[in-house]
């Protein structure tokens, strides 16, 4: 089998994977996630630097070996976003919209612009362009806002048809639409769709965060794709099928920083020149290179430096301080808005997990530092008692892993009983939807003349919402107000008193 | 061709077909004692109370005592056994409806000829999510289907709007289409203590048949409770009251270990859903006249809550 052709298998493998990690029932994700989301890069890398997890650790460390040994194989095999690219490519070439490639000039000061300013903006605490451009990122927005739809519609429909046959099967909650949402993601997709149909991989290599930092580290790889200067007959072929557009076939060089390690040129060149080899015996210096020492260096060391500012004291100076005054809640496990906010990457991961939908993307809630990440949306949904399934998917680290008990008395918020709305207060009149659906006993109720009058005691509230999505009033009378660092709630046991099993059996029927 | 369309169809086709079966199949059995119903049902007690066994032989006992099965389902009949699975509660939390007890009702409506029986409950946080862990959890699930029951799954496209003629403030409500569709209404709840109403019993359980339960609690829970009783009255009321949630109802308490039940062991049955409610107040050690659905059922001539005008068969095991 031709290299090329093992690149396309893996990458589509990798890709369904990513699909069904997004689109599959709640244990494929879970396992999905924790096998494939350490050897994501941005993912892995916010997870090391704020809650460092061996896999991760490993996962990122290989990214980098693999880069210093292989070049980008990342690019063209892990990355979901490279090989959607690689699929729009085969599709514009299919309808003929773009046959063949040719050499392009790098973007050179776009993109190691791009990479500063990202890796600046994040050492501040905003992570919003890190999150716009990170392609695991971009990836997961896609998914969760164009396939996960669609296939939950097929999902439902099906089940809808199956009720004919008397087959009756639960149906799932689909995603909400959020215009904004909505806009930002169809332009990204029209973006890639255009830069990739047209340009093949220059998304890769001009605002792509990833493939600009390995870039750098490929420019000194091991093995690189070298075209031997004295035997090539200059036929082309190579950069024809060169998506990245990296190969200068005149004069025989290949930019190592932009090449994606697709292997398409190995398989084309027609006499074999291109080789994919070792290149511990540096040859005489490429000419344009060192033309870029300069800025290669320079951007190196403001990466450096960038990577030690990662401490929370300078990461609050983008932090946006009116987030806290919007009663944002984050979800249970992402310990403070501030570590929520600083390790999110938006990959709406969660969003498209959480079985009750609670968790939803914003767009400028957290403002303009904390774009797209996604927030609990009370009162439309609320957190569901038994699950803790966001934080066990969440791959930076944003939401922590929690256990279901620790999840049980983490107090993400706390409610507030509006007695001016309530219809018990208001009416005088026995509602209690609250009190019936609060799992926790926060809400309970006291008697005055057969009327229920409801009361809370926050201490035991973990702010799941639960009773502000069932509270009937609009606007609601009870709702939840954000706790900007996570509490711990206490456990109320002492509802119940002793236990009564009374095996006594009251000897007559009171009638 | 729309959805609507087909539907309409297929429920005209089966309608004409289980018509004519039933007729047809009366007819060749000669069973034709349905259309002198008026005749045995003199013999039906009013409120059947029987107590001290398991679930399973007190239902025996009591539906025994209420002239068997027979009197409530006839041959070919589809059947909806309506129990409480509210909450994703296990079944000892006295939270749901005891699931044996849900078990050998389906069992003895197969037995006694029904051709399907339906199990479903609009559960009290109606996400997809949040019903299959209430049925799930509770038992019923898997309960009802060892039986031979269909579990339906509640979804919002079920529903069909009917209007409550003499109500006062819930004059409309959308209705399952089961409930509609089917052609015996058995409910099933469980006797607990509930922190809106005081208590949850057959005329609570109601509030699972409609599609949205919350305008309930913003008209006045306890109106709209006695209000939909004048729509629909069920076939047959069967109180589970084995064990019995005295407090944190209707959730439960948060943890298990600090359950509030006492074991009643007690099983109430009845057709008068007002009645039903008023016997299991008192047996919750209430009185029928602190509840407010069950004054007003009683007030709108639903049913009779005063027990000692009513013909009771109690029995002890």
């Amino acid at each position: 089998m031709k290299p090329s052709r093992i690149r396309i298998v893996i990458s589509l493998f990798i890709f369904t994977l990513f699909l069904l990690l997004f689109c599959g029932p709640e244990k494929i994700s879970s396992l999905l996630s924790s096998v494939l989301l350490p050897f994501q890069f941005v993912p892995a890398l916010i997870r090391i630097i704020a809650n460092p997890k061996a896999l991760s650790v490993i996962g990122f460390i290989s990214i980098i070996l693999i880069t210093i040994i292989f070049g980008r194989v990342y690019c063209s095999f892990l990355c979901p976003l490279g090989t959607l690219q690689d699929l729009f490519i085969a599709l514009s070439r299919k309808i003929g919209w773009r046959k063949i490639h040719s050499f392009q000039k790098p973007h050179n000061l776009l993109r190691y612009s791009v990479l500063c300013l990202i890796i600046v903006t994040a050492s501040l605490g905003s992570m919003s362009l890190l999150n716009l451009f990170d392609p695991y990122s971009i990836m997961g927005r896609m998914i969760t806002q164009f396939a996960l739809p669609f296939f939950l519609w097929i999902y439902n429909t099906v089940i809808s048809l199956l009720k004919y046959f008397n087959i009756y099967l639960f149906s799932k909650d689909t995603v909400s639409f959020v215009l904004s949402i909505l806009l930002v993601n169809i332009g990204f997709f029209i973006l890639i769709l255009i830069m990739s149909s047209r340009y093949g991989r220059l998304y890769c290599n001009s605002l792509c965060p990833v493939g600009t930092l390995l870039g750098l580290i490929s420019r000194v790889s091991f093995f690189k794709f070298t075209i031997d200067r004295t035997e090539c007959s200059k036929c082309l072929n190579c950069a024809e099928v060169c998506k990245a557009g990296c190969i200068d076939a005149q004069n025989a060089v290949i930019d190592q920083s932009r090449c994606v390690s697709c292997f398409n040129c190995l398989c084309a060149c027609p006499q074999s020149i291109v080789s994919y080899r070792s290149s511990v015996k540096n040859r005489e210096g490429d000419s344009w290179s060192s033309a870029r020492r300069g800025l290669l260096i320079g951007s190196i060391a403001a990466a450096g430096s960038a990577l030690f500012m990662f401490n929370p004291g300078i990461r609050n100076l983008l932090r946006t301080a009116h987030a806290s005054s919007n009663q944002l809640v984050t979800p249970p496990g992402s310990v403070s808005l501030a570590h929520f906010t600083q390790n999110c990457s938006a990959c709406h991961l969660c969003v498209s997990a959480c079985p009750t939908k609670v968790i939803t993307p914003s767009f400028l809630e957290y403002g303009v530092g904390g774009l797209l990440q996604p927030l609990m949306n009370y009162p439309n949904s609320f957190c569901d008692y038994e699950c803790n399934l966001c934080g066990r998917i969440c791959p930076t680290g944003a939401i922590l892993p929690l256990s279901l008990e620790e999840k049980k008395i983490t107090q993400i918020g706390e409610v507030d009983l509006l007695k001016e709305r309530c219809v018990v207060y208001v009416n005088n009149e026995n509602c209690g939807a609250c009190v019936e659906v609060c799992p926790t006993k926060t809400i309970s109720v006291i008697d005055k003349g057969n009327i229920l009058y409801p009361v809370v005691d926050n201490q035991y509230c973990i702010g799941c919402g639960a009773c502000s999505r069932a509270c009937p009033t609009a606007p609601k009378s009870i709702v939840v107000r954000t706790n900007p660092v996570h509490k711990k709630a206490v456990k109320n046991v002492t509802a119940g008193a002793a236990v009564q099993s009374k095996s006594a059996v009251p000897k007559d029927f009171p009638f | 061709m729309t959805k609507m369309q087909k539907t309409d169809r297929r429920e005209f086709l089966k309608k004409g077909l289980s018509l004519g079966l039933a007729a047809g199949g009366a007819v060749i059995l000669g069973k034709t004692d349905f259309l002198q119903a008026k005749e045995t049902e003199k013999a039906i007690p009013d409120l059947v109370a029987v107590k001290n066994g398991e679930p399973d032989a007190m239902f025996k006992k009591a539906i025994a005592l209420m002239g068997g099965m027979e009197q409530f389902v006839r041959k070919g009949q589809t059947v909806v056994v309506k129990p409480n699975i509210g909450f994703p509660r296990k079944p000892e939390v006295g939270a749901t409806t005891n699931p044996l007890l849900v078990k050998t009702i389906i069992e003895s409506c197969y037995q006694a000829g029904a051709k399907k029986v339906y199990v479903f409950d609009n559960v009290v946080m109606p996400t997809s999510d949040n019903s299959r862990n209430c049925y799930k959890i509770s038992g019923i699930e898997d309960a009802a289907r060892a039986a031979g029951a269909i579990i339906i799954p509640v979804d919002d496209f079920s529903y069909q709007e009917v209007t409550i003629p003499g109500a006062k403030t819930l004059k409309t409500a959308e209705i399952h289409h089961l409930i509609l569709d089917s052609d015996v209404f058995i409910n099933v709840p469980v006797l607990k203590h509930h922190g809106s109403t005081h208590l949850s019993i057959a005329m609570k359980n109601l509030m699972g048949i409609v599609k949205n339960r919350i305008k309930y609690h913003f008209a006045g829970l306890e109106q709209c409770i006695a209000d939909f009783c004048l729509y629909k009255k069920p076939d047959l009321n069967i109180v589970d009251a084995y064990r019995v949630l005295m407090s944190d109802g209707p959730r439960g308490p948060r943890d298990e270990q600090a359950l509030n039940v006492e074991l009643k062991k007690t099983l109430l049955m009845s057709r008068d859903i007002v009645a039903v409610d008023a016997a299991a107040a008192r047996i919750f050690g209430k009185n029928p006249e602190d509840i407010g659905y069950i004054k007003m059922g009683h007030k709108q001539k639903t049913g009779n809550m005063n027990l000692n005008e009513l013909k009771i068969v109690t029995y002890s095991m």
